[in-house]
């Protein structure tokens, strides 16, 4: 499916294309296969993101956004066709280096907030730094830091229980930025949350990519969301139907 | 087994029954009502196989570790019944002349005419009850096997007579022929397979048995089964005639078997009634006239009836007959029976003793001793019936021991339904969302909770018989070895009464189903909304009014009697249905409502309680009950109520200060669990400085092990977030360990309640296998001290009573494979069977006892250490033993006669000194009386000294006071032969050789002889083994506790699984998943052996100080391999059964997980 010698000369031809491409996916196809359906979630995808860009992913429900989202960043294989992020051939990284390299490279902000129940909200956001290695000192220190960039530096020893929603997602956003990823993924990150709070998470988002240059890929339901963003793909029945800058997809 | 702690086994099945019955049909009457819960409670459990075998295995445990104990009760008990059954077949009773003593079956020197046999049929005739009476002689004479040199020092020589045996069985030979006793000649003999076995002999062979300086040679005739006549143990069987002439008994028997109407086992029950015939037949009428006409005074019977409360139910009947018949004219059958009760004529002279009538005391005690003829000894009942209190003396041992592991499997079946709930938590909260009633909730759970419990109670029993196989089988193997008191030829044999497998069963299910009620009910008051969305239970604070509360109890009883009444009405107004329905709820909430009082009074006094002050008061009120009674329980556990009481006001007034709440609360925490442990850990004898003498049974152990568990799980789970920043700092230098510690200690510190319980747990069942194992180090270092415990000797021999050694030294010179070079010294004694009786003690019946009459060199050259002596005999333990050698009125007792503090005591030797206890410091002289029970003869003695436990291994190798042996030989009228000797070997000889040589040499006179350390080794390593039982049976909570930590890690996965798939987001490789999961199951693992080993230890060393006051070679130490293997074992274990959970973890796939919810 993958061939090294293939996609090498595919990436190759990509770099020429766009050289400033962070994420270069082509041909992505994934098949869930429950043993009695098979549900075609990716229907050979491609899709390119700029380095420094904010895409919001878009469509109606089941049409294939989140499975996106995981399958280029990783967290899910794919079937066939090929994810580079700044060079490197994710699925071809055995999982333990590509667990390393979504601690060192990647965030992430989830729908549910996904917090550790169990940890403070510093504890919380420090954990991506411990995970990639850096010094206990540290990493209290920089995740601090990052509350105070978020805005709940006194919420700091609050367990997220504590919290109220929009707090966690500042949590959660502190978390996937604390060690300074390319890229951010974030599913529908004001998905459980007021549009008041949703306007404060979005506002926030879009200051730490204007401010640090990093990549966002969102998938979202909410047009105020997807209008803040740089462009707006549209998803429909695991296809892309709209780039949103009227180039057309890499063959 | 009959009875279990004193309660009788009938009564225990009654009352669980009538429990779990009930509970069990209206578990069903409402399945059948509800089939739709039902169905929504059952299908859970197919669905998560492996949580489903789990939870099984859980709860099987408790019930397993129950049956255990219960089959090993029946096993034992069954085991000496079938012993004592093969042994005398279908003798019931044995007569034996008046003058032998209570402990001789066989009569020995007692003979009389066998005339009063041929008299005794005619008299008999008429008596249904009795199908067989034989007349025989029973000595005991050692025998040599010609052909193969082998010897036994004592065979039973039995003499029967061939004309009498109708009712007793015939003989059999080992192949099954038949054989006949008329067939034998003068110089024939049958042997039973013991003697076969012990002689290596077979048909044809030639024995030759010594008696008195002669010898007499017989041919072995065949090999018969043995039991019954044919007796247990090594026996020769010759006709009655041949036995008469080599005994030089011409005309005369020593022993009357008696065979009751009916088998081996019926026979016995008719024992009661033969017995009192026989005794009534044997008694001599003209006696018993003087006897009552002078016992028939107010004032004995005003003693009587004040002795009749303090005496067991018969004896207390007995008694009523017997006042009964002292005031009528006349006397009836049943008033010479009891009158020849023995038991009733100690209580009798105590009686005339205390009304002060010492002359009366005396003539009745003389006519008391010729009332009857003979003695009528009902061998069989009294073996059964101690079977019976064997095997539930074991039972109550065994559940003692398992009373930890079934507190901790009743811990796990408690978080095996608290778990369950919070799984079901989110369908349940949905089923109320859609209109489920509470009772629905508690029906669907508890529908769940008892379809496990029945299956897994049911694989719990069988599964424990299992176990309790095995332990027959390691107590078989261990009686092999020898040493353990046990007698040879036991065997054990595996039984199970199908009582104690409904009570192990029933007993499993109620507590089972007792906690699945409680879940059920703190399931039931979820809160709706938080339940659906996964959210923490809000605290609820309770809103109902004091006066509410109070009127609570009274409402649970007055429910039912309202629904009936309600119910009555409705069928007078013929409204039939309602009616029966409101009945019916009726006598279902009358079933309920003893619970529902519990619960409403618990509810009630809550608030006062946990505020504080009645929690003190209530403390302080149990405290004062301890002191007054003396009793350790409510005194220990009346002042960790006062504790916890201080710490909860500590709380209480926290809350009105500007305290922050959780800093107000870790104090009064902090302090109720370090109070509580401080108080446990304290050593006895400080305790005994400020409340006085206290007594506590074994039962103390247990309440203490828990308390201290508690406690120390309590402190360490409040305190866990220091513990977390310490294991932080620690921890710092290793980067890549960090993040996966921070979650394995994160999780368990937030699940405060399951981690608890499983630590306690943990810590419980190590607990007791550290304190077992270093008790068992402790004893046995002090009973293997072969020096201590053998006085000095090096190797003590026995001879045959009918062949002894006149002068031994003597002897010895006359052997030419010895050598009196070799041993530099030779003790020997008697033991003579006694009864004992205090001067001026409370007690005045003459009670069983021993006298060890020994000789001078005895006495001179033994080392045996004593506890006390009396201070104006002299001021050395040599001055002590000098003077038992010149005075002959003066003796020393062994420590089985004197009475304990700490619960020491024997039953096997009726005898009891009083006004004196083994922990005294001193001792002054003390009067006894000794009578011989042959003669009649009383001999006044004076105690001047105690020998220690350690001497004689706790009697396993000699009971008796020590006398000098020339004041017996005055004061009785016959010859007493020295029976044991001891010797000390010369230095440089080796004892084993030695010890053989003199087997060899003295066979003639039946010399059986041990090397003294061999034989004190050979009992402390049945100790030893018998101990490694116990220890593996407690182990048996171990495998409880490593389950619960399965089901918390199963569960733990399924609860975690989106958190799971963000860990994995986030850059936790898989595994630092795994290993996060293994490190939180090692950190509750540790923390659990290190609370179990540091109190256990702790305990351990205030129990032997405690010990050491009694027997001071008892050494505390640590047996650190021991303990190592059982933390390995726990350790490893345990791993083992999370790896599962934890790699499974591992697998979760992270984009799953995410869209998990």
């Amino acid at each position: 499916m993958n061939d090294p010698r293939s996609t090498a000369a595919v990436s190759a031809l990509i770099y020429e294309k766009m050289p400033d491409s962070i994420i270069t996916a082509t041909g992505i196809h994934k098949t869930y296969d429950t043993g009695t359906v098979k549900v075609n979630a990716l229907r050979g995808v491609d899709l390119i993101v700029e380095r420094g860009e904010m895409v919001a992913i878009m469509g109606p429900s089941g049409c294939g956004k989140t499975t996106m989202l995981n399958c280029l960043s990783g967290l899910d294989e794919i079937d066939a066709g090929q994810v580079v992020i700044d060079g490197v051939v994710l699925h071809d990284l055995p999982d333990d280096e590509r667990s390393d390299y979504r601690a060192r490279r990647m965030g992430f902000v989830f729908q549910l907030y996904n917090l550790l129940p169990v940890l403070s909200a510093v504890e919380n956001v420090e954990l991506p730094l411990l995970v990639s290695g850096t010094k206990p000192s540290e990493s209290r220190k920089r995740s601090m830091e990052m509350l105070d960039l978020v805005g709940l530096s006194d919420r700091a020893q609050h367990l997220p229980g504590e919290l109220s929603g929009g707090q966690r997602q500042r949590v959660t956003i502190a978390r996937a930025l604390v060690n300074q990823p390319f890229i951010v993924w974030a599913d529908e990150p004001t998905g459980d949350l007021d549009s008041e709070t949703a306007g404060e998470i979005m506002d926030l988002m879009c200051k730490l990519n204007a401010d640090n240059g990093q990549t966002f890929v969102l998938v979202t339901h909410s047009a105020d969301v997807g209008k803040r963003a740089h462009r707006i793909v549209r998803m429909r029945d695991g296809e892309i139907v709209d780039h949103g800058n009227g180039q057309s997809p890499v063959t | 087994m009959e009875e279990l702690f004193g309660v009788s086994m009938d009564i225990i099945m009654a009352v669980l029954l009538a429990v779990f019955l009930p509970v069990i049909a209206v578990v069903a009457f409402m399945a059948w009502r509800n089939p739709v819960m039902l169905k929504l409670g059952l299908r859970n459990i197919p669905r998560r196989k492996s949580q489903t075998a789990l939870i099984i295995v859980g709860i099987m445990m408790s019930t397993l570790i129950m049956a255990a104990a219960f089959g090993t009760g029946d096993s034992i008990t069954y085991s000496i019944r079938k012993n004592a059954i093969d042994a005398l077949g279908t003798i019931d009773q044995i007569i034996v002349s008046a003058r032998a003593d209570e402990s001789d079956t066989i009569g020995s020197f007692n003979y009389f005419p066998l005339q009063r046999y041929e008299q005794l049929k005619v008299e008999l005739a008429g008596f249904d009850n009795i199908d067989g009476l034989a007349p025989g002689i029973g000595e005991f004479a050692p025998t040599v096997n010609t052909r193969t040199s082998l010897s036994e020092g004592r065979m039973r020589i039995t003499g029967v007579d061939p004309d009498s045996l109708d009712g007793f069985g015939r003989f059999y030979l080992t192949d099954g022929r038949e054989v006949r006793l008329e067939t034998l000649g003068p110089n024939d003999a049958l042997i039973n397979e013991d003697a076969a076995d012990e002689l290596d002999a077979v048909t044809g062979d030639e024995l030759v048995t010594f008696v008195a300086g002669s010898d007499v040679t017989f041919r072995v005739q065949g090999v018969v089964d043995g039991g019954g006549l044919a007796g247990r143990g090594p026996t020769l069987l010759i006709r009655l005639d041949r036995a008469q002439e080599m005994f030089g008994r011409e005309g005369l028997i020593n022993s009357i078997a008696v065979s009751n109407l009916g088998g081996v086992f019926a026979g016995a029950e008719l024992s009661d009634e033969v017995t009192g015939a026989l005794r009534v037949l044997f008694t001599d009428r003209a006696i018993a006239g003087q006897l009552q006409s002078m016992l028939n005074r107010q004032e004995v019977l005003e003693q009587l009836d004040l002795l009749r409360p303090s005496l067991g139910e018969k004896l207390a009947r007995d008694l009523g007959v017997l006042a009964q018949g002292l005031g009528e004219v006349g006397m009836t059958d049943d008033f010479i029976g009891v009158l020849a009760d023995e038991d009733v004529q100690e209580v009798v002279l105590n009686g005339v003793s205390r009304a002060g009538l010492a002359d009366v005391e005396r003539q009745a005690s003389t006519l008391f001793a010729g009332l009857a003829e003979f003695r009528v000894l009902d061998v069989k009942k009294r073996v059964l019936d101690a079977a019976d209190q064997a095997g539930s003396g074991v039972t109550s041992i065994f559940i003692v021991m398992g009373l930890f592991s079934i507190m901790v499997g009743v811990l796990l079946i408690f978080l095996i339904f608290v778990m369950l709930a919070a799984a079901r938590r989110s369908e349940m909260g949905m089923a109320r969302a859609v209109g489920a009633k509470r009772a629905h909730l508690v029906q669907m759970f508890i529908f769940e909770g008892t379809a496990y419990s029945l299956v897994s109670g049911a694989v719990g029993v069988a599964l424990g018989l299992g176990a309790s196989a095995v332990i027959v089988f390691v107590a078989n193997r261990i009686f092999q070895t020898g040493g353990t008191g046990a007698p040879e030829n036991f065997t054990m044999f595996t039984h199970f009464e199908i009582r104690s497998l409904v009570v192990a069963y029933c007993l499993g299910m109620v507590i089972t189903l007792g906690t699945v009620g409680i879940s059920a009910y703190r399931v039931s008051r979820l809160n709706i909304v938080a339940a659906v969305r996964g959210l923490p239970p809000p605290v609820q604070q309770s809103q109902t009014p004091f006066r509410d509360r109070l009127l609570a109890p009274l409402r649970a009883f007055a429910r039912p009697v309202s629904l009936g009444a309600t119910g009555l009405l409705a069928l007078a107004t013929l409204d039939i249905s309602r009616g029966m329905g409101l009945l019916l709820r009726s006598a279902l909430a009358a079933v309920t409502s003893p619970f529902g009082f519990l619960g409403a009074v618990i509810q009630a006094l809550w608030v006062p309680m946990s505020h504080g002050w009645l929690t003190v008061v209530s403390g302080a009120l149990m405290t004062w009950l301890g002191t007054a009674s003396d009793e350790a329980a409510p005194l220990r556990i009346g002042v960790t109520l006062v504790i916890i009481g201080l710490g909860l006001s500590l709380r209480t007034l926290s809350r009105r200060t500007g305290l922050r709440p959780d800093v107000g609360d870790r104090i009064a925490y902090t302090f109720m669990g370090v109070g509580t442990l401080v108080f446990w850990v304290i050593p006895f004898s400080s305790l005994r400085a400020v409340f006085g003498e206290i007594e506590g049974g074994i039962e103390m152990f247990f309440i203490s092990g828990i308390a201290m568990v508690a406690a120390a799980v309590w402190t360490v789970m409040y305190n866990a977030d220091l513990l977390l920043k310490v294991l932080t700092f620690v921890t710092a230098p290793f980067g890549r360990l960090r993040p996966v510690l921070v979650i394995a200690v994160a999780y368990p510190m937030a699940a405060k309640f399951r981690t608890g319980l499983t630590l306690a747990m943990f810590a419980l069942v190590i607990f007791t296998l550290i304190v077992m194992s270093i008790l068992t180090e402790a004893f046995s270092a002090a009973v293997g001290d072969s020096e201590r415990v053998a006085g000095g000797w090096d190797i003590q021999a026995t001879v045959n009573f009918n062949t002894p050694i006149d002068d031994i030294r003597l002897a010895i010179d006359g052997k030419p494979s010895l050598n009196n070079q070799d041993i530099t010294s030779i003790g020997g004694y008697t033991t003579i069977p006694v009864e004992a009786r205090q001067v001026g003690a409370e007690e005045q019946r003459w009670r069983f006892y021993a006298v060890r009459a020994a000789d001078d060199q005895y006495l001179l050259e033994t080392g045996a250490n004593l506890k006390l002596f009396a201070k104006d005999y002299g001021d050395t333990q040599e001055d002590i033993w000098d003077a038992v050698r010149r005075d002959s009125n003066l003796v020393v007792v062994d420590s089985l006669v004197v009475p304990s503090h700490r619960g020491f005591s024997d039953d096997e030797i009726p005898f009891e000194l009083e006004g004196i206890f083994y922990e005294d410091t001193g001792m002054e002289a003390i009067d006894i009386e000794v009578r011989e029970p042959r003669t009649g003869q009383v001999i006044s003695l004076k105690v001047i000294g105690v020998l220690d436990r350690l001497t004689d291994a706790f009697g396993q190798l000699g009971v008796g006071m020590i006398a000098s042996r020339r004041g017996m030989d005055e004061a009785i009228p016959f010859r007493i032969p020295t029976t044991t000797y001891r010797f000390k070997a010369a230095e440089g000889v080796d004892v084993a050789i030695l010890s053989k040589d003199l087997e060899a040499a003295f066979r003639e006179n039946g010399m059986e002889s041990d090397v003294l350390s061999e034989l004190v080794d050979n009992i402390a390593a049945a100790n030893r083994a018998i101990n490694y039982v116990f220890t593996s049976f407690m182990g048996l909570g171990l495998l409880v506790g490593i389950a619960s930590l399965g089901v918390v890690s199963l569960r733990a996965v399924v609860e975690r699984r989106q958190q799971i798939g963000v860990l994995r987001a986030i850059g936790y490789r898989r595994i630092m998943v795994q290993l996060s999961f293994l490190t939180e199951s090692s950190f509750v693992v540790i923390m659990g052996v290190a609370i179990g080993v540091g109190l256990g230890t702790v305990i351990s060393y205030n129990i032997v100080k405690e010990i050491q006051e009694d027997v001071e070679t008892v050494r505390f130490a640590i047996p650190w391999i021991q303990i190592g293997i059982i933390v390995t074992i726990a350790y490893v274990f345990s791993l083992a059964t999370t790896f599962l959970p934890a790699r499974q973890a591992s697998r979760i796939y992270p984009a799953e997980a995410l869209r998990y919810e």
